[in-house]
């Protein structure tokens, strides 16, 4: 519960603000480590982003009179006093971040907007540069000049890994390929302060295959971020089979502080979610093949149908029908069961380089953008 | 009633920023409050200008949330939404309520970057009618296409003058350092490369969209030197869509409106040495210079080709870059205009300084036309 007050004339402000509306001085940020429950409402009415209920409102009042709202999945009772300990490892943390594709891109992207410093790593100088470049270009659509002069000072990029000595915590996000995975996170590791965080973003690769590259290996797991990163709330985590309670705890906490909402699944072959989509893409495509509709009218149908706000068709087009194909070869290898593995024309689509958006064809065709 | 005053002017920088509406609205009030050497305990009520923070944010009710600016204060306050307009609006309103304030604070004040691309143009589509126009598509670029369409068929207006427009405003914002555009240098082969929007609109036809506040103090009474009487102030209406109007060229409430300014102030469109105008679509500047009557119907293309509606023109229209360049902050903007015809009458505008301002004429639109505000502010 941060509050601003005024160390001139006191007054409390529930917003970040950067001066006093009357004193006109800078405001001082206070993080009361405990509040006392001054009333509590048991909430019985759903509302969306609320949908489990019953919860608790708790109005809290700090030592020095401070009072905030908090939500609790408990009951409680007035009087109860609630411990916020100090800001956790999370907040601020330095991050690294391996790798300039998409991903590493829209991770840094994230990770700089909410104010982390960040080291960015990349093999090729000039792949580095022009994601940084798109990067500041991105992030000149929300900032002004100065802050984006700011988050210059706070990026770091480098095109090998000593620079990682100073995060608490790096994120692996290059090629999803098991071997070239695992040589990234050894040479990382061995920059790394041995108390640091090692995660991959890895979207079904085996955690304990990608482990056995490591030297420390109960200080790695999973943060599976969706892309955009900016944008999308999901991040899986998953650990494996050596990783730490406290590297566990960690990757939640995280994920949560950088506005996420983490969802937990065991270390199982593409998670979740890409788990159940790659069959919805494979089985579309397999419409595609035997004729029952045009590719428009199976993704206007599933849209429609299903509710999705894309189509299959086109979303693996966006994805990239490359790792559209991966994904599905590793699934199916992993699991042994051919169901998984990628329709002859997602094969032969990869074969003839059409990989969707970014090549400019793949189920559609795609003009250039006009003007650019 | 005595003529209002303008007693203080504050704005912010209008552009990209991840500054919370609420830093924003105070750098605003702050800057205000000091221009006019008052404090926050002198305000007697205060309304706030905003349009899309349901949709972009979540956030309605904003006078409470700007109220929380000055906790311990309780004051009289509302917000006020009429889409693009909202901000000159609210300073209808501001003016109409000192028969009972003795100083009213209006602020006006919108973020718009943290949404995008289509989601964005649906939220701005708001202030289109939902039955008749937006289950048509007809987003914004989209009605003032048609109004550009219409304009050109009847008077012969073309292209060229569009991209004029553009490269005049443009060139202010430069002189600017509170323009969105300030350090953007606009050329004639940028405006070229620029994609189609909505035909015949071009991507440097359009304005960008803006975070952004602007306040202003204001008093029934003079107070320093420097405050700034407001002799005109009038709002009017039209029916939501384009199409359940008679005309495409001119926006009958902005005529309305303008009327109704003149006729309070005394003031003949002659009279007025600056305007800042509701160029969101360089084709919108085109239309305004007509409706306030600085030009005759079909005949403000005339000034423009002129080079007379520059900063060293007759007539200067949007000195600050307009909306076009300066920015578009939507709840802010019609307080901007304000700000910048202020700082035009006081001689304070540095580089883009008007020579011998004397009255300016401020015109702000909702929507294409449904709602029109018009200020004249000064002294012959």
């Amino acid at each position: 519960m941060a509050v601003w007050t005024c160390p001139e004339c006191s007054r409390t402000y529930a917003y970040a603000l950067e001066q006093c509306t009357w004193c006109r001085v800078p405001l001082v940020e206070r993080d009361p480590p405990s509040a006392t429950i001054v009333s509590l409402t048991e909430v019985s009415a759903p509302s969306v982003g609320h949908e489990d209920v019953p919860y608790w409102c708790a109005l809290l009042r700090s030592e020095d009179g401070f009072r905030s709202i908090i939500k609790l999945d408990h009951a409680a009772v007035v009087g109860d006093t609630l411990q916020f300990g100090v800001k956790g490892a999370a907040e601020l943390a330095v991050v690294g971040v391996l790798g300039t594709g998409t991903m590493g891109r829209s991770l840094s992207e994230l990770l700089l907007g909410r104010g982390h410093r960040v080291v960015w790593c990349g093999r090729s100088a000039e792949r580095l540069e022009a994601a940084r470049v798109k990067l500041i270009d991105r992030l000149a659509r929300v900032m002004d000049e100065e802050q984006i002069a700011a988050v210059q000072e706070r990026l770091i990029t480098d095109t090998g890994y000593a620079s990682l000595s100073e995060c608490d915590v790096v994120v692996e996000a290059v090629i999803e390929e098991l071997e070239p995975k695992k040589a990234v996170l050894a040479q990382a590791e061995t920059h790394m302060r041995s108390d640091a965080i090692l995660a991959t973003n890895t979207s079904g690769l085996s955690v304990d295959d990608l482990a056995d590259a490591l030297a420390r290996p109960d200080n790695f797991g999973v943060l599976h971020f969706f892309n955009p990163a900016t944008r999308m709330r999901l991040v899986e985590t998953a650990i494996g089979s050596v990783t730490s309670d406290s590297t566990s705890e960690f990757l939640d906490v995280f994920a949560r502080s950088l506005g996420k909402i983490p969802v937990r699944v065991a270390a199982k072959p593409a998670f979740v979610v890409n788990r159940a989509l790659m069959p919805l893409i494979n089985e579309a495509v397999r419409e595609l093949e035997e004729g029952v509709a045009a590719a428009e009218s199976i993704d206007e149908a599933v849209r429609l149908g299903l509710n999705h706000p894309m189509g299959p068709l086109a979303l693996a087009d966006l994805i990239g029908l490359d790792v559209v194909v991966d994904i599905m070869d590793n699934l199916a290898g992993r699991t042994g069961d051919d169901t998984y593995a990628p329709r002859p024309l997602l094969q032969s689509k990869v074969a003839e380089g059409h990989l969707g958006r970014k090549t400019g064809e793949g189920f559609y065709v795609y003009a250039p953008r006009p003007g650019v | 009633m005595e003529s209002p005053y303008v007693l203080g002017v504050g704005k912010t920088r209008f552009g990209p920023t991840s500054k919370s509406l609420q830093m924003l609205a105070q750098e605003a009030i702050l800057a205000a409050l000091g221009d006019a050497g008052l404090g926050p305990d002198d305000i007697d009520a205060m309304i706030v200008g905003n349009f899309l923070g349901g949709p972009n944010e979540g956030q309605l009710h904003l006078n409470s949330v700007i109220a929380g600016l000055f906790p311990g204060l309780n004051i009289p306050s509302w917000r006020t939404e009429a889409a693009c307009a909202s901000g000159g609006v609210a300073i209808h309103q501001a003016v109409l309520s000192l028969s009972r304030y003795g100083t009213v604070l209006v602020v006006g004040a919108e973020r718009m970057s943290d949404v995008v691309g289509m989601e964005l143009t649906r939220n701005i589509g708001m202030a289109g009618d939902a039955i008749l126009d937006q289950a048509a598509g007809l987003n914004f670029p989209a009605n003032y296409a048609l109004v550009a369409q219409a304009h050109m068929e009847r008077y012969g207006t073309t292209t060229r003058d569009l991209e004029l427009v553009s490269l005049k405003n443009h060139a202010n914002a430069n002189l600017n350092p509170k323009a969105h555009f300030f350090l953007k240098k606009v050329s004639q082969a940028d405006i070229d490369g620029g994609q189609i929007v909505a035909s015949p609109l071009r991507l440097f036809d359009c304005c960008p969209v803006s975070d952004g506040a602007a306040a202003l103090v204001l008093s029934s009474k003079p107070r320093g030197k420097r405050c700034i009487p407001i002799l005109g102030s009038a709002v009017s209406s039209d029916a939501i869509s384009l199409a359940q109007r008679p005309t495409r060229t001119s926006f009958p409430a902005a005529r309305d409106a303008a009327r109704r300014a003149y006729a309070q102030s005394g003031l003949a469109p002659a009279d007025v040495s600056l305007a800042e105008v509701h160029d969101c679509f360089t084709i919108a500047e085109i239309v305004a210079v007509e409706d306030v009557g600085l030009a005759a119907p079909g005949h403000a293309t005339d000034l423009i080709r002129a080079g007379e509606t520059a900063i060293d023109g007759r007539i200067p229209v949007n000195a600050s870059g307009g909306l076009k360049a300066g920015g578009h902050a939507i709840g802010a903007t019609g307080v901007g205009q304000l700000y910048e015809l202020v700082t035009q009458l006081r001689g304070e505008a540095g580089e883009r300084q008007v020579p011998g301002a004397r009255v300016g004429l401020a015109h702000n639109v909702g929507g294409v036309g449904g709602t029109c505000s018009v200020h004249l502010l000064g002294g012959l």
